[in-house]
């Protein structure tokens, strides 16, 4: 009991943004989602407990969850198994769920998959991608890649974000998304720690 | 002026304070100096936590600031993030196209404009505004002008009920309270202040005061149809006190009461154009027949047709639910021709 709590972090960020979301679009498109995050975190718990990983703890904030693990005594290979079984889950789960013709909660399933899939680092995206090149081409090679790739895309995207909710008038929905995006693009430009979030 | 005099007097408050503080500071004599100079140095997150309350601190007076010194800025400020918070996304319209858009109901293109106005134009659903380009904007600017002169009027006789039955929140759309009592009222009512009546009815349906894309004329439709679901009308076409926000609103449609799970047929021969969920109209369908005009049916607990498919009048399309936004189990049923909004009530035949 004592070591969950002592690993399990949940931002005050997170519980706000929660309560508004369910106050504004009704609980049970939280759960939805909620539930499609689960299924996710479960999907990398399930590939990590078959490869003998171990859990240290759980971060819950605004951007999303983050899984703590010593999964970095895992080879490259069993690592990326792990950091793709996530995304994975949620992509199997969209498609039955498609074919079941519920639209909403296969959309937040594939939603959830796509946004874990963008290479910026604290997503399953850009871990994979720095495994994948530190597999292939060593681990400078693959810090190097993620760096980079992760730097430009989060710039990117959270720029075009800021710039379309200005130009439509802005939902604050986005802001959010927005910031974690920017604030991930300038840690992997500096190599610092932004933990506002 | 005031404010500033109050500034500067703060201003010279705190730094009479600041100097008072200096003086008891240095107060202290020799003894102790080893102590305090091990206190100063404050640790990384001491710092930290200082350099926090120091940025909200000013930001905190900058903001006082500003509202004192330009109360017009700030209230332009304040609406403006008034706007910005009230602006909500779709959700659900978001996820339910990106579903549609994966289980190939929908082309790609039709579901990322659907993300799209659901994100950032969620007011109207995305079924309609698809139908109808010159929507939402122009009915929410215009409205407002049109409805305060009934509102002048209502408040002016002080019957809560009025001359026309303008629904209240308890009686619309659950179907259960379409009994005499608020029909009976009405008559004594209508009685009383009938000549207004009618004036008022000049002012609600007089062309000014119509939204741009309602059209109140009978059009001839030159094809058979039928009536979707046998049911108690709860909600004609026309402005109407929203059952849920409570403001008054114009509705585009026909509110049908009838038992969740009934059977919704298809109001003529046609082609289903559109299915979707969004988080106003719920399950909806939506089916384009000859001429131009096309049918919406909102509010379904299960939508039986496919997008695409072709449909004959009087076909089970849909089944009567409460999804989105609605107060029990009712067909929200509505009829377009091209970008116009017509009354269905000439074309249903209700009980």
């Amino acid at each position: 009991m004592s070591r969950w709590c002592e690993g399990l972090h949940i931002s005050g960020g997170f519980a706000l943004l929660a309560a508004w979301f369910a106050l504004v679009n009704g609980w049970q498109l939280l759960a939805v989602i909620l539930s499609a995050a689960l299924l996710h975190e479960l999907g990398h718990l399930l590939v990590l407990y078959l490869l003998g990983g171990r859990v240290l703890g759980l971060r819950i904030s605004i951007f999303g969850a983050e899984l703590v693990t010593d999964a970095a005594r895992l080879s490259y290979p069993g690592e990326l198994a792990a950091v793709l079984a996530g995304p994975a889950v949620n992509l199997l789960c969209g498609l039955l769920l498609a074919r079941g013709h519920a639209w909403v909660a296969a959309g937040a399933h594939l939603s959830l998959c796509l946004f874990n899939l963008l290479p910026v680092r604290p997503l399953d995206g850009g871990r994979a991608l720095a495994l994948a090149v530190s597999a292939l081409a060593g681990p400078a090679a693959g810090e190097g890649a993620a760096r980079w790739a992760g730097a430009l895309t989060a710039l990117t995207l959270g720029a075009l974000s800021l710039w379309l909710m200005g130009r439509t008038g802005g939902s604050l929905w986005l802001l959010p998304a927005a910031a974690g995006l920017l604030a991930a693009g300038a840690r992997e430009l500096t190599g610092k720690k932004a933990d506002f979030l | 002026m005031a404010a500033r005099h109050a500034g500067r007097r703060i201003s010279t408050v705190s730094s009479q304070h600041r100097t008072a503080e200096r003086r008891q500071r240095s107060a202290p004599a020799a003894p102790r100096r080893g102590q305090r100079g091990k206190r100063e140095t404050l640790s990384f997150g001491e710092k930290r936590r200082l350099a926090q309350l120091v940025a909200c601190g000013s930001i905190f007076v900058l903001l006082v600031a500003v509202k004192l010194l330009l109360p017009g800025r700030m209230a332009q400020m304040n609406a403006r993030l008034t706007g910005m918070l009230e602006q909500n996304i779709d959700v659900q319209g978001v996820f339910s196209a990106v579903g549609r858009a994966v289980s190939g109901e929908a082309d790609v293109s039709v579901a990322l404009q659907d993300m799209y106005q659901a994100v950032f134009e969620p007011q109207e659903s995305p079924a309609v505004e698809a139908s109808a380009p010159a929507g939402g904007e122009a009915v929410a600017l215009r409205l407002p002008a049109a409805i305060e002169p009934l509102r002048a009027f209502r408040i002016g006789t002080g019957s809560s009920d009025g001359w026309l039955d303008l629904p209240t929140a308890e009686t619309e759309e659950t179907g259960q309270a379409a009994g005499t009592d608020p029909a009976a009222e009405t008559a004594e009512t209508a009685a009383q202040d009938g000549a207004e009546a009618s004036t008022l009815a000049y002012v609600l349906y007089s062309d000014r005061n119509l939204p741009d894309n309602v059209c109140l004329e009978q059009a001839l439709l030159g094809f058979d149809y039928c009536t979707p679901v046998m049911g108690t009308l709860t909600s004609d076409f026309g402005y109407r006190e929203h059952p849920v926000q409570g403001e008054e609103r114009f509705h585009y449609g026909l509110d049908i009461a009838a038992a969740a799970g009934t059977e919704i047929s298809c109001f003529a021969d046609g082609t289903v154009t559109a299915v979707g969920e969004s988080s106003s109209y719920g399950k909806y369908i939506t089916v384009s027949h000859g001429g131009g005009f096309s049918t919406l049916y909102a509010h379904c607990s299960r939508i039986l047709a496919a997008s695409g498919a072709s449909v004959k009048e009087g076909d089970a399309i849909a089944e009567v639910g409460e999804t989105g936004v609605a107060t029990g189990p009712h067909l929200h049923f509505e009829l377009h021709q091209g970008s116009q909004y017509l009354n269905p009530i000439y074309y249903v035949s209700l009980v």
